[in-house]
């Protein structure tokens, strides 16, 4: 099951090329048609998921390159259940987006349908190689959309996006090979399963080194403070559907890294980190907030804005607590959804208006009152209103951040960072929304969304009621893996010899 | 599912619909559904009173009615449950009888707006988070009622979406709101990390256990609590979004900014007066805070010409009091006042309202004058609320204030400071309120070309409730401390001392006759008066400069200092270090000059290269 999520988007791309470009139709067909499959399965596997279950469910191992040991191993585990989820929906929102792309629409589709299966792929791998394939797989149909496809200075950006992540997944590569080498000394195993190196003790100074090689890629993928530089020009210069992906759901494969690998494997390197990492989330919580109340123009400011809650996500994860992790989990899906809804509203803005700058747009909400409504409650949604999804998650986020072991020393001035950065996030949301929506309009003839645009922002509304009423379904499924994470006992010794006692 | 959960859900029903279909249906229609699903409330409200009266007194607290359970992580759970005991059933018949008052001269006060039913839906909208913020059974739907309240004041007062001012007026008051809420939301943390729940029940049942009085901690929460209280109910110095909020329609203004939300954060006090009682350093801030929010806004409403922004200093001011009242520890004597202020401030707004109506707009008092004659019901229902604000004998606000002052002396807490405080303020709220008075109803008019008329009947009913209400509303009072009792397991004491009383009454009408004195006899005096302290008017005229002192220190350099980030920090800091960082690995590479032919394999190679180096570092260190 967990490969068909993988494999159908995947085939599709590959069968798209061999479809002829003018026959739009076909094109169409083939890229919905799998899209949707791959939600459909995602589904699937969401409804038959053992929440009980802190363990990784629907295994699937096939030998792959036998001796390295290298297997194709993939499951599904609470941690990243709803980032399957959450992709495999953000790849119908994105393919149904760029339908409406006229430039090469079969390779574009091809190249989302790639990104989407990578992106899948790195949730679901557990085998180490495996999911540093899938990691550089996300990067090629980036490069490609935003460099072809993109607006502005796109082969800048392009440059940029490509140089920062391939350092940093460089460098996973060499902590990856160093993390079996490490498990190699111990036990004599070459093994690439994450699931027993986790169980692998290494020694506190080797952790800091491989720690922080994990630490750069997954940060520089977020992207943390003050990595994030490639963020504002890769996500202006992106088109909306890929942002979608990009900020919606390739955006919270570093974090997911950082739980997967960093601090399963290195538990006394985040504790001598936590700290720092904290305060680095934390400034670029404000910091983003900050730039983002400068911004003019709208797709920058939203931008700015992810970095700001990309943030919270990694201050929850590094609070290492219950409330902390399953505050930031929820908040990947939240953010997944409420920054990929902002985005297909600047784009709705900027499609009709021609235009995303706040000093020229003014009063839309006279003329388009549906747009004015979803765009009030993701607006909502995205400062953390009490009541909506997103104040869950920020809720739970700073709650753990204020009871943290790791993070007691700082924890009052830390949520007292995260408290000015929901400020903030009111003055740049209403900036923002008011600055597009109300006082005098410019025009009279504009039109309100259609039906389908409405169909796009429509599961985003319902999912920010529904996390906001009654998140306990979704924190469920989460919890008990969660709470294994927490609980992991290192049971393979690196210095088997001097530690007798425990073999 | 028991029934008082239909109190919250008429409205909230009402807003879901009106939102939907509130443009497809007859306005007739959308007023209906607007008025008759806080109506309904009100009925509901009704049964769960005569409910818990049924009841013995010790059995109506601590009713705690689950819904479903919210969350539930390892060490966290939270239920989506309401709390119906007589606090919070008390708010709710203030909540959705006023209400549905408001509602009712909504219909007619709004009937030409194109708008209509889109300002029922978010008055709907309004009384459903009020009933949220006042029906949680615990601190994090507290939160999200907070929040919704904020939220539903910030629409109400950008109703006129095309304005301007409204717009910024809005935007301030929600952000100064969300300021609050984040006090709120750290209070909550710190109190689940002390009780392990955020539920008031187990809260307040373990609070005595766990602290001593003015232990760190609960003087933490307290504070970090008030953050929230302040904020909501505008007092010094998170006030200033309450008289700018005077840019929505006069029912928002009589409902959110006068008779409810406002006073949501006497109503925190009294919820969590266990969590007060055990840090009376707080007590004592609260009390010297509200007396002097009371007495400074005050000063400020007695030089506004704006009928609207008078009457919102008032509030702001009559909320002063109910802080004093909470901090002196007097809670019931608070919600009483809380009640009677409800009613008679409600009243004032509408009246004023009725006025503004008449005169298409207007609501500079100086272009206002000798209305009395042309609206008699208006001019005497005013005249109702303006004696019950003033505190004169026998009207409403007589009994609540009254109350309130004698016990800034008498009680544990109370000194002559604060009593002497307390009755100065009262004479100002009877001067600046008959100054309004007589500028708007007395002499002769000074916009002659204006064409003023008596409120329709849909206008005029809510007046004549609310102006019964003001007036006889006073002998509810033994009745509410009775009733209240149980919340707050403390006998009222009933202080009685003539010379005090008597003092404060002079004072009182001294206001009144001096009011008279200026206004009614020509213009004259009150020049000389305004010349001879030009600097001290001038002060108060501008609100102690209290917004350009605000956005000189805070809103302008936060702007600053985003556009500096972004500049210097982020264009020419950060992402320049990067490139040049990019442009020196190309040097280098280009310098060795192996890798010439193509950009990205020069960078991949350095890389792979880097790589090797690393990891052989990595291995054999």
């Amino acid at each position: 099951m967990l490969s068909l999520i993988i494999l159908i988007p995947l085939v599709a791309a590959l069968l798209l090329i061999f479809v002829s470009r003018d026959n739009t139709s076909l094109v169409k067909t083939i890229a919905i048609g799998a899209a949707s499959a791959t939600l459909a399965v995602s589904l699937w596997m969401l409804a038959s998921f053992d929440m009980g279950n802190p363990q990784m469910q629907f295994v699937q191992s096939l030998h792959w390159v036998p001796a390295l040991h290298i297997n194709y191993l993939v499951g599904v585990d609470g941690i990243s259940l709803w980032m399957v989820v959450l992709t495999a929906f953000l790849g119908v929102i994105s393919i149904l987006l760029s339908l409406k792309q006229e430039k090469s629409l079969r390779n574009f589709v091809a190249l989302m349908l790639a990104l989407e299966a990578g992106t899948l792929g790195v949730f679901l791998a557990l085998d180490t190689i495996l999911f540093y394939v899938f990691w550089e797989l996300m990067l090629v149909p980036t490069y490609f959309i935003i460099g072809i496809w993109g607006e502005g200075r796109r082969v800048y950006a392009t440059m940029k996006f490509v140089i920062y992540t391939l350092v940093g997944s460089l460098l996973m590569l060499v902590a990856i090979l160093s993390l079996t080498m490490v498990h190699y000394g111990a036990t004599h195993d070459v093994t690439f399963d994450l699931r027993i190196l986790t169980h692998t003790h290494i020694d506190p100074s080797m952790q800091i080194w491989m720690f922080l090689f994990f630490f750069v890629a997954f940060a520089i993928k977020i992207p943390v403070f003050p990595l994030h530089s490639w963020l504002p020009h890769a996500y202006v210069a992106c088109p909306i559907p890929a942002l979608i992906l990009l900020t919606g759901a390739m955006s919270k494969t570093g974090a997911y890294g950082f739980l997967r690998f960093c601090l399963p494997l290195f538990p006394d390197a985040v504790e001598s980190m936590a700290l720092v990492i904290g305060l680095m989330a934390a400034t670029g919580m404000i910091y983003g907030a900050w730039i983002a109340i400068a911004q003019k123009d709208i797709k920058a400011l939203v931008a700015y804005s992810s970095i700001s809650h990309l943030g919270f996500i990694v201050l929850g994860i590094f609070a290492r607590n219950e409330e902390g992790i399953e505050g930031s989990i929820l908040q990947m899906l939240n953010h997944g959804i409420i920054a990929s809804a902002l985005f297909i509203i600047v784009g709705i803005i900027e499609m009709r208006m021609g235009t995303r700058n706040l000093s020229e747009l003014r009063g839309l909400s006279k003329t388009m009152p549906i747009l004015y409504g979803t765009f009030m409650l993701v607006m909502l949604a995205a400062l953390g209103l009490p009541g909506l999804n997103g104040f869950v998650g920020e809720f739970l986020i700073l709650m753990g951040v204020w009871t943290s072991h790791l993070l007691s020393d700082l924890s009052g001035i830390l949520v007292l960072m995260g408290g000015l950065s929901i400020v903030f996030a009111s003055i740049y949301m209403l900036y923002m929304f008011q600055g597009t929506m109300q006082e005098k309009p410019n025009s009279e003839n504009v039109s309100d969304i259609d039906s389908g645009e409405f169909k796009l922002l429509l599961p985003a509304c319902l999912l920010i009621l529904l996390i906001g009423l009654y998140p306990k379904p979704f924190i469920d499924r989460v919890s008990p893996s969660v709470g294994s994470l927490l609980h992991l006992e290192k049971t393979v010794n690196l210095d088997a010899g001097k530690d007798s006692d425990q073999h | 599912m028991s029934s008082s959960w239909l109190i919250l859900l008429f409205p909230l029903a009402g807003f879901i619909f009106l939102s939907w279909y509130g443009e497809r249906i007859s306005k007739t229609l959308a007023g209906w559904i607007g008025c008759g699903v806080v109506g309904a409330s009100f009925i509901t409200s009704l049964v769960a009173l005569s409910d818990l009266l049924f009841l013995p007194a010790e059995e109506r607290v601590g009713r705690v009615h689950v819904l479903y359970q919210w969350i539930s992580t390892a060490s966290f759970k939270l239920d989506l449950a309401i709390l119906v005991d007589p606090l919070s059933v008390f708010m709710f018949l203030i909540v959705t009888g006023v209400g549905f008052v408001i509602h009712v001269y909504s219909v007619g006060y709004m009937h030409d707006d194109p708008e209509y039913s889109r300002f029922f839906a978010y008055l709907n909208l309004f009384i459903f988070s009020m009933l949220v913020l006042v029906a949680a059974a615990d601190f994090f739907f507290l939160i999200v009622g907070w929040a919704l309240v904020g939220l539903a004041s910030y629409l109400l007062i950008g109703f006129w979406r095309e304005k301007t001012s409204a717009v910024l007026a809005a935007r301030k008051a929600f952000i100064m709101n969300v300021i609050g809420d984040v006090g709120m939301v750290i209070a909550a943390f710190a109190i689940f990390e002390s009780f392990g729940t955020l539920s008031f029940v187990d809260v307040f049942a373990a609070a005595p256990g766990t602290f001593r009085p003015n232990d760190d901690q609960i003087l933490l929460i307290t504070l970090l609590l008030l953050v929230g209280a302040f904020a909501k109910s505008a007092q010094l110095p998170l006030h200033t979004w309450l008289p700018d909020a005077m840019e929505g329609p006069t029912p928002v203004s009589a409902l959110i900014h006068a008779a409810t939300m406002v006073t949501a954060g006497v109503y925190l006090i009294a919820r969590c007066h266990v969590l007060y009682e055990l840090a009376p350093y707080t007590m004592y801030f609260i009390a010297g805070v509200g007396i002097l929010t009371a007495v400074f806004a005050g000063t400020m409403g007695m030089v506004q010409y704006d009928i609207k922004r008078v009457i919102a200093y008032s509030t702001m001011s009559q909320l002063g009091y109910m802080f004093l009242a909470m901090g002196l520890g007097v809670y019931s004597l608070g919600m009483f006042h809380l009640m009677t202020h409800a009613f008679f401030k409600a009243l004032l707004f509408l009246a004023a309202g009725s006025v503004i109506h008449a005169l298409d707009g207007e609501q500079d008092i100086r272009k206002m004058g000798g209305l009395q004659k042309i609206m008699p019901l208006t001019h005497a229902t005013f005249l109702i609320g303006a004696l019950a604000l003033a505190g004169f004998p026998l009207t409403s606000g007589y009994f609540s204030k009254e109350a309130i002052i004698l016990s800034s002396y008498h009680e544990d807490m109370g000194n002559f400071v604060f009593w002497a405080i307390a009755v100065l303020t009262a004479g100002m709220t009877a001067f600046y309120i008959f100054r309004v008075y007589f500028y708007t109803f007395a002499g002769k008019t000074r916009s002659p070309e204006a064409h003023p008329h008596e409120s329709p009947p849909m206008m005029v009913l809510p007046l004549l409730i609310l102006a019964t209400l003001a007036l006889g509303g006073g002998v509810l009072g033994p009745w509410v401390h009775e009733f209240l009792g149980p919340v707050f397991g403390r006998e009222v004491h009933h202080h009685h001392d003539g010379g005090l009383e008597t003092i404060a009454l002079l004072v009182g009408i001294g206001g009144i006759v001096t009011a008279a004195l200026l206004y009614l006899t020509g213009k004259k005096r009150m020049e000389l008066i305004k010349e001879a302290f030009a600097p001290l008017y001038d002060l108060l005229f501008h609100k102690y400069y209290i917004d350009e002192i605000y956005d000189l220190l805070i809103v302008k350099p936060t702007k600053a200092i985003g556009a500096f980030l972004e500049e210097k920090v982020e264009k020419q800091g950060i992402d320049f270090a990067v490139d040049q960082i990019g442009i020196q690995v190309k040097e280098v590479s280009r310098g060795i000059g192996v890798w010439q032919s193509g950009r990205v394999r020069t960078y991949a190679l350095n890389m792979i290269a880097g790589m090797v180096i690393i990891l052989l570092f990595v291995v054999f260190l």
